[in-house]
């Protein structure tokens, strides 16, 4: 085995999401930038999945010391203030960049953007296009993307990040024949979105398996809060195939109600004061406390009701939703959906600073595969914002970085062959691997946890991260990489999960009684790198 | 768990000359789409490609032709003894096909760097252009893009968001025009195949051409039909005697009255192919149904609507729609696919429109005696497509033709404006429904478009039948015996 190709650049853009896609089109501006994508290029990730909005102050009776307080309050006060405080003053006008590009969001009478409440927000503040808004984000940046000089390289899978003398220097993919390309750059950004895959039930798409935080963490990186997995309330149940689909949030804004088998509208002993618009760590222990004590219904969720609105507000405010649940025998104008919580966000992340450095020279992380702009729960809405706000960000410090000599690196890149060679030699496949892992974390480290539980998790991620795959042909090197990856994901979540000795936001411990509530916590951050991992004690707490 | 055989296209070009097919075995969960199909056959046989990311339906990566439709295989439910084939374009392995080149062709907006945004009624005309996930469906489903240099259907829809939205710097009408516009059939393929259900030639062909129509740009042919129709109210000239100047204003039925129609007839039937229509009374009159037929209609204005010259189209419907309401006629049957395609879609009419297929399969209509010839049928583009009508005609064939050879659907090339606007594209396509005449064996081939029935016979050595003449055959093979 030996390196097809050697591409180098200014800046390599890792992920094809709107953070990576925002990030390559700013850092396209100052030098040679290549995007790297899984698959092809705009269609991967999960802001092309993302209906439900974009959160942005635009409105005059709006703040953004609201947007600022609701987005700590809904993070359990676990976020960086600063990189919220980016958050909330850039994303108005990251939203007048994607409008000037030819975006088609919904407007109001008045000619100005059409906004929806969301849960846990005091405003409705979230734009949006019909239930399919990060799909319109998406095809707008793509149409942008095609007006720079970017070079793509589609359908290539990073398996690993180069190094030298500490700072990164590029990165090794595979193509989809399994041939090794070597990629040099000044700055590399991640922009590789998350990794809920590696739970059984997950909204993710196929490249929703956290490459980015396990790359980083191989390269040196340190994550924070990566135990604050959120589960969105709402998946599909049924089919099984279908399960974990995401039912967007945009049901509830749009008035959506959950009821229990017996028909009870429970969000009455969860949250009397926001219902179905509380946050959604509430709102998913709620549906998970319901179906776990024998209220739940048929196929294991709970129903979603959105049939008293009128068919035709349906039609033209979730299209999306009416078109998938329709395709599976429900139709939401006449009967309810039946829905269960479905791991979807992971707020933690590559620990980063307001211009999207990580901890490793060289090294830029944005969107969902940074950490610290959502705490331990992120509101709906915000995600969008962040691919764009530090997406651009990101972009824009890597595109600063100075221009270096750069040398191949022959030890690094022998490592990666000489690492995927063993799997040549392995004897499981790794889809095998892949299932145990998902079932374990499912049931050991999933919305409910405890000690126990996450040891027994992590014994078992050992176990698994033990066994040698198997790669039959060249194709399957790819695979096998991101289930490495997969299982080192699942272990930085365990790992923090057992640090984390507090129920906080989306993080519950029940074997832990704690006396204190989110914002008088005596714990910050936990950190976790290949040197240690710790948690934060506050002052004063 | 269900057990489904499927057979799945395979091809490596790193070995193979040409593609085979592979039956394979599975078990899957119910309800299971192609893509957990394809997925429990690649547990089976790691070297199977195919592609997927979303399984939801919104990225447009996993589209795959499911016994010869294109499908996300995300979002169909799987089905024992499936042909799994890939997209109609060219293939990189298995089912995996080249779709960065036409996803990178698709016309890119260029915005003013203004802040204006567009208002609600520009947003709800951009909005339904906007859905398109660029899986390339309508590419591969596209019979122009075959024969023609074409840029395809999705291009089409992006060119027309881009002339709908303020924030555009400058006309592409142009562009559009050298792209294809005109190479259209209109044979509604890509509509049926959208996964996202985007009318492309309604709301982007129709309104595109309509933009070069207000810029003079409408091609001359194009141009002296629509002058012809508001000459004289009809679209063809005529050969002879038309069919209206040949009968009565009311048809009755040889026995008892079963239902009753006004009959709305169409130009190439009443100006071209009388004899045809003449046919249809005699079937009518056996099987029950009094036929009315006012004498002041006049064209539907579909060559005017699919060449984009609608300046007068409003007094057309006007008049057609007074013509039957003044005789209180309720059912109004039509004949010619386009026809009726024209009044169901883009007419509001307050009398029910049917096809003479839905009629004569709706009533049970007495047994002609059975043909000894064999026979295959095409299927026009605006019945199939454009009314969803496929089983009908099929049903009535099969009770008079001695036997039905099946033909794969695939349009001709006469619609849209092609064969008076771009014959040799119109020829085009003809050839290749020649060639899948001659594979079926038949003696002859039966259609009931006006249009697809002259432009077929240019390219067939075959004797090309109305359906309404070979069903006539039948009831007086019969009445002989």
């Amino acid at each position: 085995m030996k390196v097809r190709e050697i591409i180098s650049s200014h800046v390599l853009v890792i992920g094809s999401g709107g953070a990576g896609v925002r990030a390559a089109i700013e850092a396209s501006t100052h030098g040679e930038c290549v995007l790297v994508s899984k698959t092809i290029a705009g269609k991967g990730g999960c802001t092309i999945m993302a209906e439900g909005g974009y959160n942005a102050v635009l409105n005059c009776d709006d703040k953004t010391d609201d947007h600022f307080a609701d987005t700590m309050k809904g993070g359990a006060f676990l976020n960086n203030p600063e990189l919220v405080r980016t958050l909330v003053t850039e994303s108005p006008e990251r939203i007048r960049d994607l409008l000037s590009w030819g975006a088609v969001f919904d407007v109001t009478g008045e000619c100005s953007l059409a906004q929806r409440p969301f849960g846990g927000q005091c405003f409705p503040r979230t734009c949006f296009a019909g239930d399919r808004t990060g799909h319109e984000m998406m095809i707008t940046l793509m149409d942008r993307l095609a007006a720079t000089e970017v070079r793509i390289c589609h359908e290539v899978t990073i398996i690993s990040l180069l190094c030298e003398g500490g700072r990164v220097i590029g990165a090794a993919g595979l193509d989809r024949n399994g041939e090794l390309i070597e990629f040099l750059a000044d700055a590399v950004v991640l922009a590789t979105g998350g990794g809920t895959r590696v739970y059984d039930i997950s909204t993710n798409s196929t490249s929703g398996t956290g490459d980015g935080y396990a790359m980083g963490f191989r390269a040196g990186a340190e994550l924070i809060d990566m135990e604050q997995v959120q589960f969105h309330p709402t998946g599909a149940v049924y089919p099984w195939d279908a399960r974990g689909r995401l039912v967007t949030e945009a049901v509830r804004g749009e008035g959506g109600v959950l009821k229990n088998a017996l028909g009870e509208r429970f969000m009455t002993r969860y949250d009397p004061q926001r219902m179905e618009l509380s946050t959604r760590d509430v709102v998913a222990r709620a549906a998970a406390t319901e179906i776990r004590e024998g209220r739940g219904t048929p196929h294991g969720g709970v129903w979603l009701d959105i049939s008293h609105r009128s068919p035709e507000d349906i039609e033209t405010r979730l299209p999306t939703m009416l078109e998938q649940f329709l395709m599976f025998g429900v139709d939401i104008r006449k009967e309810p959906m039946e829905v269960a919580p479905t791991a979807h966000h992971i707020m933690g992340g590559l620990r980063i600073d307001r211009e999207c450095r990580t901890t490793v020279p060289g090294l830029f992380a944005c969107g969902e595969v940074a950490g610290g702009v959502h705490g331990a729960n992120r509101l709906g809405g915000n995600a969008l914002a962040e691919t764009q706000v530090f997406g651009r960000r990101a972009g824009d410090s890597a595109g600063k970085e100075p221009v270096r000599e750069k040398n191949l690196n022959d030890s690094a890149i022998q490592l990666v062959i000489r690492d995927l060679k063993e799997f040549s030699e392995g004897q499981t496949p790794a889809r095998e691997i892949r299932t145990r892992l998902q079932e374990a974390m499912w049931n050991g480290a999933g919305i409910f946890r405890n000690k126990g539980a996450l040891q027994h998790t992590l014994n078992e991620i050992d176990s698994l991260d033990q066994v040698r795959m198997k790669a039959t042909i060249p194709e399957e090197y790819a695979e096998c990489c991101i289930v490495k990856n997969m299982l080192t994901t699942a272990r930085l979540i365990v790992r923090s999960a057992l640090t984390r000795e507090e129920s906080r936001g989306a993080h519950v411990r029940t074997d832990i009684t704690q006396d204190w509530d989110n914002a008088s916590s005596p714990f910050g951050h936990t950190h976790i790198s290949q040197k240690d991992v710790s948690i934060e004690h506050r002052e004063g707490a | 768990m269900i057990h489904l055989k499927v057979q799945i296209s395979r091809f490596n070009p790193q070995g193979d000359l040409k593609p085979h097919t592979k039956q394979y075995a599975v078990d899957v969960n119910e309800g299971a789409r192609i893509l957990n199909v394809l997925q429990a056959i690649q547990s089976q046989d790691p070297t199977l490609s195919f592609r997927s990311s979303c399984r939801a339906g919104q990225c447009g990566s996993c589209a795959v032709r499911v016994n010869g439709e294109p499908k996300l295989a995300c979002m169909a439910e799987a089905t024992d003894r499936m042909l799994i084939e890939p997209l109609d374009l060219p293939v990189i392995k298995d089912l995996v096909v080249e779709l960065v080149p036409g996803i990178n062709s698709i016309p890119r907006i260029h915005p003013c760097d203004c802040h204006d945004i567009p208002d609600p009624a520009q947003i709800a005309r951009l909005k339904p252009l906007r859905d398109c996930i660029e899986c390339l469906s309508c590419v591969s489903a596209c019979p122009a893009m075959k024969v023609t240099d074409f840029i395809g259907p999705t291009s089409m829809r992006a060119q027309m968001r881009i002339a709908l939205d303020p924030r555009e710097t400058e006309s592409r009408i142009r562009d559009a025009i050298a792209q294809g516009l005109f190479t259209c059939t209109s044979c509604q393929r890509c509509r049926v195949v959208c996964p996202k259900e985007i009318e492309i030639p309604g709301k982007a062909i129709e309104k595109l051409r309509e933009i070069a129509n207000r810029e003079g740009l409408t091609l001359p042919r194009h141009q002296a039909v629509a002058d012809l129709v508001k000459r004289t109210g009809r679209s063809v000239e005529t050969s002879d005697k038309t069919f209206l100047d040949q009968v009565p204003d009311i048809i009755e039925p040889f026995g008892e009255v079963k239902g009753e129609v006004g009959f709305f007839v169409g130009c190439m039937f009443n100006g071209r192919l009388p004899e045809r229509a003449l046919d249809l009374l005699e079937v009518m009159k056996r099987v029950g149904i009094r036929v009315i037929i006012p004498k002041d209609q006049i064209c539907c204005g579909s060559p005017l609507i699919r060449t984009g010259q609608t300046s007068f189209l409003d007094e057309i419907k006007e008049k057609n729609i007074r013509a039957f309401t003044s005789r209180g006629i309720t059912t109004v049957m039509t004949m010619c696919a386009g026809c009726g395609s024209t009044l169901k879609h883009d007419y509001e009419t307050p009398f029910t429109v049917k096809d003479v297929t839905e009629i004569l399969t709706e009533i049970k209509i007495p047994l002609p005696a059975r043909l000894g010839e064999i026979v295959t049928y095409h299927d026009p583009c605006h019945l199939m497509n454009g009314q969803g009508i496929s089983e009908q005609p099929r049903e009535l064939i099969r009770r008079v033709a001695g036997s039905f050879v099946e033909m794969p659907a695939q349009c001709c090339g006469s619609g849209g404006g092609v064969r008076s606007g771009l014959p040799e594209e119109a020829a085009a396509l003809g050839e290749l429904r020649r060639s899948a005449i001659e594979a079926t064996g038949a003696d002859s081939v039966i259609t009931i478009c006006p249009f697809c029935e002259y432009h077929i016979q240019e390219h067939t050595d075959k004797p090309v039948k109305n359906l309404m003449t070979l069903l006539l055959e039948g009831y007086r093979k019969k009445e002989a015996q």
